[in-house]
């Protein structure tokens, strides 16, 4: 009887646990319009939301373009740019990021984190700018 | 087939009721005339009664809320504005739910404090220590998935950094972080997720936990306090539950009443911007209660906070078996304890003042 009481209720359990704790689902990527090139100034940062709505910043410098996820590999928070200090800031625990998204200050820098790049691609032809995002609508386990 | 014969009737409502209910009032009796330690008559010793007074107040605003508030993303932050502008005395029903929550968990410390310095925790009442510490945390969770539900820009950021604060705690982290959230990140499954902990699962704990922290009293009794230099006749160090600490309690309650009305007259519960996930506001600060662990969070990393905090908690809700164990290996004096619980609460009062005062 004890068996049978703990693998019944013990199934119970394991099936109540899985049916609470959501599936880790991986989303496929997909190409995400983020506008024309020249949309982009030199020295400007833009924001593009994913399909998401989460923000993605797209900085064009000497360097080229190139997108960095707005969220602070710390706690989550979202970083914004410091034009006149050339820096993305995270207002939660004062983290500090340079130009090419590396933490220099707070835990960040501590913990030796730095911020996202969302992978991009610029069509040479027509001067279309492409986001490389997840597309949560289609996901697989 | 044979019918039960009906009972013969009596005369009055009263007799018929007790036949249907056939309660034993000898025992309601007994239960009245438990013998209290006179200290109790002091306030600062019936904060155990405070903590529950606290705790129906919040069930009935709490119920008394959750007819208007809409627990989804788009509708969240509308519907509490709409109980904090335009629903009739809604501004106070969520002023007396906020401060008879922030009441509840300084009034759940002070009683923690309280039994802590007088050593009330100590054989044989060391299970309800544990007990009495697993309740700290349901009031913190409650005050954290409560102020999350408002879904204003200071709570959603607060819930963001929570979630993926979880993340950190060693092996189970992801999984926490990912049970909390409904998903990766903080959004529309973390709102239903978070409405549900704090009007069902929590609750539900609460009762649980009330019940036998209660039933543990009444098991062990009150704790017998000797206060050095006192005296106090025999026949005067005790007085009876009923009518005499009912009454103080109803009293006490009374005076919280009028408390919970002032400060919701004078600080009405403030609605800040609507959430949007897409901006972190220049200063984020959580709750007062979690000042400590977020000043922690700038001082150390995010690892060793964490770590540091599972510790420190740790410590404390087995403390009445660690202090055993220390004390029957190395005869310490007693007053290390009271150290320990000095430095301990300075400690937090410390990190906790720090963050109310830094930018």
């Amino acid at each position: 009887m004890g068996v049978g009481l703990i693998s019944s209720y013990g199934m119970f359990a394991v099936q109540g646990l899985l049916f609470l704790l959501p599936q880790r689902l991986k989303a496929p990527t997909r190409r995400l319009f983020a506008g024309q090139i020249n949309q982009f100034q030199i020295g400007a940062l833009q924001g593009v939301l994913d399909l998401q709505g989460n923000e993605i910043l797209v900085k064009r410098d000497q360097q080229g373009l190139r997108a960095f996820n707005s969220t602070c590999p710390h706690l989550g928070c979202r970083v914004h740019w410091e034009a006149e200090r050339q820096r993305f800031f995270c207002p939660c625990h004062n983290g500090v990021f340079n130009a090419d998204g590396v933490a220099t200050e707070g835990p960040p820098a501590a913990a030796g984190q730095s911020l996202a790049q969302v992978p991009l691609e610029v069509d040479q032809k027509s001067g279309v700018v492409y986001l490389e995002v997840k597309d949560v609508r289609k996901v697989t386990t | 087939m044979t019918t039960p014969a009906p009972n013969e009737p009596k005369s009055g409502i009263i007799d018929r009721v007790k036949v249907m209910f056939p309660l034993d009032w000898e025992i309601v009796r007994h239960m009245g005339a438990e013998p209290i330690p006179y200290h109790l008559k002091k306030w600062w010793f019936c904060l155990g009664g405070t903590i529950m007074y606290l705790f129906v107040v919040q069930v009935a605003t709490g119920i008394a809320l959750t007819f208007y508030y809409v627990p989804t993303p788009q509708e969240a932050y509308a519907s509490v504005a709409a109980i904090t502008r335009e629903i009739r005395f809604g501004w106070f029903i969520r002023s007396l739910h906020k401060w008879s929550g922030n009441f509840m968990i300084v009034a759940v410390m002070l009683h923690m404090l309280r039994v802590f310095f007088t050593a009330a925790y100590r054989h044989p009442r060391q299970l309800n220590w544990c007990i009495g510490f697993l309740l700290l945390g349901t009031t913190l969770t409650f005050g954290f998935t409560g102020y999350s539900l408002v879904y204003e820009q200071l709570s959603f950021w607060g819930a963001t950094v929570a979630t993926n604060l979880a993340e950190a705690v060693p092996l189970a982290g992801p999984w926490i972080a990912y049970f909390l959230r409904g998903g990766p990140e903080v959004g529309e499954n973390t709102l239903t997720r978070f409405f549900i902990l704090h009007i069902g699962v929590l609750p539900t704990v609460a009762f649980i936990l009330i019940a036998a922290h209660i039933l543990m009293v009444r098991l062990h009794g009150v704790t017998e306090l000797h206060f050095a230099g006192e005296d106090v006749a025999e026949e005067k160090r005790h007085f009876q539950f009923w009518p005499d600490h009912a009454t103080t309690e109803i009293l006490i309650g009374v005076v919280l009443m009028y408390l919970l009305t002032i400060m919701a007259l004078i600080f009405p519960a403030e609605l800040g911007e609507a959430a949007n996930p897409n901006e972190t506001p220049a200063h984020i600060k959580p709750e007062w209660y979690f000042y400590f662990n977020f000043r922690l969070l700038k001082l150390t990393s995010l690892k060793l906070s964490v770590v540091l905090t599972m510790v420190i908690g740790a410590v404390a809700f087995f403390w009445p078996f660690i202090e055993e164990f220390i004390a029957r290996r190395w005869r310490i004096s007693d007053k290390v304890p009271v150290i320990a619980g000095v430095f301990a609460f300075l400690s937090f009062l410390i990190l906790t003042v720090w963050e109310a005062f830094a930018n």
